[in-house]
């Protein structure tokens, strides 16, 4: 008994005991590996080549917001505005399953609209609203729409005296605001239009075209949501009934086509490397990416220099995100972007310091499969939801051009003692 | 008596297989001895090629104990089939610049199995730790780099031994005069990672990792003489021929291993009291810069019956990794004990060593827990 037990604590001992602690700071030279890690910074000032820029990615209907502006300037002012069409219910309206009326006309209408982005320091912002012609769609430019903008207010709400209102309604106009302000400063603006702003016309089915113009004391630029964040119309119709009009709430209606016009329009493209605008433009650069840095090395940062051949363009309070991303195939401007890594910065508006972007992730990529193509491709990460744009000095502009900063990890020599 | 081995001849034996099983079931990397700081910039910490016994007197039986995989000769009186094998516990306090860091490791160093295949002809097959080379270094350091000082951590890290696979034959040429040769294999791999981690997060961590493969050959040979009854010496030399380091099938190193010799002398005046002394010498110098030859030294002493003696012994000399110009120095003191039961068939060592290494501003202090299990099926 003595023995087996003997054997058993003997085992139990050993196995308890096997809980490694080898971690000790070492006393080096004497005590450490005779091996340490050799780190090299190099500066590549003439890898970056063939670099282009392309602009039409994401059109002002195609973009997920509707940039509104007015932000006078010393040549020009930057002058957005939203314009949207809401279809109608057509000429007659579906009372019960086996009898429909003719609509008579709307007692009035309420109009829902989500400001997604805004400037808290913007004070007195101000929204008028244009009627236009419900003939608006992706071709409509700017001055297409200058007459209605000018001779076709029909309506026009300052949002701050309407924020200041107890409970944030108008008891007077029947407009309100929902504001979100604590986590990401949106407004729910709901206004109502009188039957004068919300005519509804049998002859046009309905439909309505509306333009928003903004205002405030100082520069005033947001952003209104679209699809799901708006606009929606609600209607209050009234139905001819066998001769008796009669009230109806119809679902509410969202919009059929909703975008923005602009002025002044981007610059044409020159040599310079392009990023951001309306219509978004982009920038492909090609990197012979060192073989030396590839084949043998960890590469622990990356870093590309971009030098602004002018300042950055668009609303002062619009710092917009410009991201540098790699691309699966080399095709030009239709080059197909791997979304799947993506280094940013910020851009503020203005500013001409040289651009610094990370991009660890991607020289990484490169480092680990030597069949992706070498290119980064800059793009503003919202595409046409910002009216910024920047332009970078090109390689040909030898002074100027692009750099990559990389630091890399030579091997380290395992086994050797 | 014998009611209590009729009890224990059959769950005692079978508690020792399962033990032994368990003892040599772990990973390979763990098949190695007792770590040491001193090895970090050398090859390593070379093994101890000794039973549980064996390490309890100092060393000083290793050269007479056919189940010590250092001579060969012994083996030729091991009588029957027997199996062993070594556990042991390393509690380490590593004091240097001021601070004193503990550590600990768990190693399974020693597995024999040797039997006569002749009347008289042994052989023996197992491994032991040629090296061991596992390790853990941390530093905290900085560099300018893009023009700022950047503070990291770096943790440089080896994980694994290489094993002495030996196969060995004895036999009695006479009643007097034992002889025994061996051929031994080294082999083995360690996990090596080298790791920075910056301060600034903008810099990536680095993380290298390999795979290092270690092959080597040697012989060695070894004669016991018998003087007198209860008088005993043996002498033996072993020769290895370099030590080959591999990452990814290339070669990365070759580092000449060491020649070596020594010798030992027993004496067992009373079946109850037996007494030992040996010496070796090894020419570790031939490993390159920072490497030295040493001489190491051992006595020890076992009193009472095979069946539960007590075992005692001290070993001194030197380490043959160290900075400077001097071998470090390491001494140690041992005590230890046995029990054998199952009639003999299946026995337990238990053995305590207390060890010190000096060299360089470095004391190393490590007391080390054995556990032997030895089977004769």
């Amino acid at each position: 008994m003595t023995e087996r037990r003997l054997a058993l604590v003997g085992v139990a001992l050993l196995v308890a005991a096997c809980v490694e602690r080898l971690t000790a700071p070492g006393d080096c030279p004497d005590f450490c590996p005779s091996n340490q890690i050799t780190i090299v910074d190099t500066l590549l000032t003439s890898s970056i080549n063939r670099d282009s820029s392309y602009r039409g990615y994401v059109l002002a209907h195609e973009a997920a917001l509707m940039l509104a502006a007015h932000i006078p300037g010393a040549t020009d002012t930057l002058d957005g505005r939203p314009v949207f069409r809401i279809n109608g219910f057509g000429g007659r309206f579906v009372l019960s399953a086996t009898d429909t009326g003719a609509i008579l006309g709307a007692d009035s209408a309420r109009l829902k609209l989500v400001i997604l982005r805004r400037d808290t320091a913007t004070h007195n912002l101000r929204l008028q609203f244009y009627r236009l012609p419900i003939t608006i769609d992706t071709g409509t430019t700017f001055g297409s729409v200058a007459g209605p903008f000018t001779d076709s207010l029909v309506r026009t709400v300052n949002i701050d005296t309407l924020l200041a209102q107890p409970g944030r309604k108008d008891p007077v106009m029947g407009d309100s605001v929902v504001s979100d302000d604590t986590v990401s400063h949106q407004l729910v603006v709901s206004l109502k239009l009188d039957s004068a702003a919300a005519r509804y016309v049998a002859t046009d089915s309905g439909t309505v075209a509306y333009g928003i113009r903004i205002a405030a004391d100082t520069l005033a630029s947001i952003a209104f949501g679209k699809g799901t964040f708006g606009p929606v119309l609600q209607w209050y119709l009234r139905v001819d009934s066998l001769g008796t009009p009669v009230a109806r709430t119809p679902a509410a209606l969202a919009a059929a086509f909703a975008s923005f016009v602009f002025a002044p329009t981007p610059a044409p493209l020159d040599s310079t490397l392009a990023v951001g605008g309306v219509p978004s433009a982009r920038s492909l650069l090609r990197v012979a990416f060192p073989k030396f840095i590839r084949d043998s090395s960890q590469i622990i940062r990356g870093t590309l220099f971009l030098v602004p051949a002018v300042a950055a363009r668009g609303a002062p309070a619009d710092s917009f995100v410009i991201e540098a991303r790699t691309v699966f195939a080399d095709f030009g401007g239709k080059s197909p972007i791997d979304t799947r890594l993506g280094d940013t910065t910020v851009i503020h508006v203005g500013a001409t310091d040289t651009v610094k972007i990370e991009v660890t992730n991607l020289l990484q990529l490169w480092a680990a499969d030597s069949t992706h193509p070498t290119i980064f491709v800059l793009r503003p990460q919202a595409e046409a939801q910002f009216f910024g744009e920047i332009r970078f000095y090109p390689s040909v502009a030898a002074a100027f051009r692009p750099t990559l900063q990389i630091t890399f990890v030579r091997r380290f020599p395992f086994g050797v003692p | 008596m014998r009611r209590a081995d009729r009890w224990t001849d059959g769950p005692a034996v079978g508690t020792a297989l399962v033990a032994l099983a368990l003892l040599i079931a772990g990973p390979a990397v763990r098949l190695s001895a007792q770590d040491s700081q001193f090895g970090i910039r050398g090859l390593g910490t070379p093994g101890r090629w000794e039973s549980v016994r064996s390490r309890s007197t100092g060393g000083a039986f290793a050269p007479f104990d056919p189940l010590s995989p250092l001579t060969e000769a012994p083996l030729a009186d091991i009588g029957q089939l027997t199996a062993t094998a070594v556990g042991g516990t390393s509690h380490r306090d590593v004091a240097v610049g001021g601070t004193t860091t503990a550590l600990r490791a768990t190693r399974f160093p020693v597995m024999v199995v040797a039997g006569p295949v002749r009347p008289r002809l042994a052989v023996a097959a197992g491994f032991t730790t040629y090296l061991d080379k596992s390790w853990d270094v941390t530093l905290r350091d900085s560099l300018l780099l893009r023009g700022v000082l950047q503070r990291y951590t770096d943790e440089v890290t080896s994980d694994g031994s290489v094993a002495d696979v030996r196969f060995a034959a004895a036999g009695r040429v006479s009643r007097r005069l034992a002889i025994g040769a061996a051929l031994h294999v080294l082999a083995g791999s360690t996990r090596e990672t080298a790791e920075r981690r910056f301060d600034d997060t903008t810099f990536h961590t680095v993380r290298q990792s390999a795979e290092v493969r270690y092959d080597g050959f040697g012989v060695s040979g070894s004669v016991l003489l018998g003087l007198a009854p209860g008088l005993s010496i043996v002498g033996w030399a072993r020769s290895d021929n370099r030590l080959r380091a591999t990452v990814a099938d290339t070669t990365s190193a070759m580092t000449d291993l060491p020649r070596m010799a020594g010798g030992g002398l027993l004496f067992a005046p009373s079946p109850s009291a037996r007494f030992a002394a040996s010496a070796a010498w090894r020419s570790w110098s031939t490993a390159g810069a920072g490497a030295f030859d040493t001489w190491t030294w051992s006595a020890g002493a076992e009193f009472g019956s095979r069946r539960m003696p007590i075992r005692l012994g001290a070993r001194g000399g030197q380490f043959p990794f160290g900075p400077g110009t001097k071998a470090p120095t390491e001494a140690a003191a041992s005590v230890g004990t046995g029990r054998a039961f199952a009639q003999g068939r299946a026995l337990i060592d238990l053995g305590l060593e207390r060890l010190e290494r000096r060299g360089g501003g470095l004391t190393e202090r490590v007391w080390t827990v054995l556990v032997g299990l030895t089977v004769r099926p």
